[in-house]
């Protein structure tokens, strides 16, 4: 069953055109992987899903549950379950990490008509949760991102996820810019997020991650399209032998 | 559980926070699930004297059993009734009067408090073990 359904998207940052009529359907509970050589429109794509500023959609549309999400604001998206781990997390100083969370997780909560966990909750389970990634305590009292090393970003963004128990997780370039450690501590908890209900999309440009996080289909993106779908065999194909050899060289 | 173990566990929940602003936070937070008392039982009786802002605290004995609600206007009283309230409410009047209010302090927030708050804490408590007098009777 489909949980997201890309249908023939076109989507322009500024002048130019990057997605040329994307077609992609992402099985619910499994994991997806983007894979594609530099400018083929990647990032854009967990840009367009998420409904980031930066992208004018110009044609076709994006079903989340059979239902169109085009015209939602950012927020509705997530809201709606729908998570973007950031190739480069930003950096807001003066709103402290743990702040910043509860916030976003309160929102969700109350979407959902839940209760809204009130501080002491829901610092116990950021605690918990942060430890479990390996995270230094005192980088959840810490101003969002400030100061904090690329690992700690993305380890960051991880523990967001976990928190917000998202459907769908968009994870952009999750593993630049980390070293082994951090790499085995992302996908872990990537990993234990894997429960056969949330749906993952992977967008990667090196195979590495995919080493970590076993993915069930990979889509090779090239020049605004998906020209190539397969199993994760097609792994050790590309990296073998490049995109060249599906006819995706860039 | 006992109004000792009350207390000890708001401790672990203060102790979660690391500086003193953020415990008051927390206080505030709790805040959110105040209550309020119907216009006709804010009155003279109910009215505690002494607190930094308005607050009234109504107390209904029944077999013994004290039963409380309030109502504070500023949002640190409201935080503080929240908190105090689910520590002494619903309980048995000898119960509270057995227990010493100074053991509060082991909430590890009495001393942050300005001596304006502490003041308006010990309203409260004044009229909390005013009640349970009454009701032990």
């Amino acid at each position: 069953m489909s949980i997201l359904e890309i249908k023939n998207i076109k989507a322009n940052i500024g002048e130019k055109n990057i997605l040329k009529g994307l077609n992609l359907s992402l099985e619910k509970g499994k994991v997806h992987a983007i894979m594609g050589p530099n400018g083929a429109g990647k990032s854009t794509l967990s840009k367009t899903i998420v409904g980031h500023y930066d992208v004018d959609v110009t044609g076709g549309d994006i079903l989340l549950r059979g239902e169109s999400i085009l015209e939602m604001e950012p927020e509705e998206r997530a809201l709606e379950g729908i998570f973007l781990s950031f190739q480069h997390p930003v950096e807001i100083p003066g709103v402290s990490n743990a702040y910043f969370l509860r916030t976003a997780v309160n929102a969700k909560r109350v979407h959902e008509g839940k209760e809204e966990l009130n501080a002491a909750e829901f610092l116990r389970e950021m605690k918990k949760t942060a430890e479990t990634l390996g995270m230094k305590p005192e980088m959840i009292s810490r101003s969002l991102n400030e100061g904090f090393s690329g690992g700690e970003k993305k380890r960051n963004e991880i523990l967001q996820m976990q928190m917000l128990h998202p459907d769908v997780i968009l994870l952009d370039e999750i593993d630049s810019g980390l070293d082994i450690d951090a790499l085995r501590a992302v996908s872990e908890g990537i990993n234990a997020m894997k429960d056969g209900e949330r749906t993952f999309l992977v967008i990667t440009h090196y195979s590495r991650i995919l080493d970590y996080i076993e993915p069930d289909y990979i889509h090779v993106l090239k020049d605004g399209q998906i020209v190539h779908t397969g199993g994760p065999e097609l792994v050790a194909q590309l990296e073998e032998k490049g995109y060249e050899s599906i006819g995706a060289a860039g | 559980m006992t109004i000792p173990e009350k207390i000890a566990q708001y401790r672990e929940d203060f102790d979660l926070f690391e500086t003193p602003n953020e415990k008051l936070e927390y206080v505030f937070d709790l805040g959110k699930k105040h209550t309020t008392l119907p216009e006709e039982d804010k009155n003279d009786a109910t009215f505690i004297s002494g607190c930094a802002s308005a607050a009234w605290l109504d107390g209904q004995c029944q077999d013994g059993i004290l039963h409380l609600r309030g109502e504070g206007t500023s949002e640190m009283a409201k935080g503080m009734l929240t908190l105090l309230l689910d520590i002494f409410n619903d309980r048995p009047a000898q119960e509270i009067l057995d227990f010493d209010p100074a053991g509060l302090s082991r909430l590890g927030i009495v001393e942050l408090l300005s001596p304006v708050r502490q003041q308006s804490m010990e309203a409260f408590l004044e009229k909390v073990y005013g009640y349970a007098r009454k009701c032990a009777k």
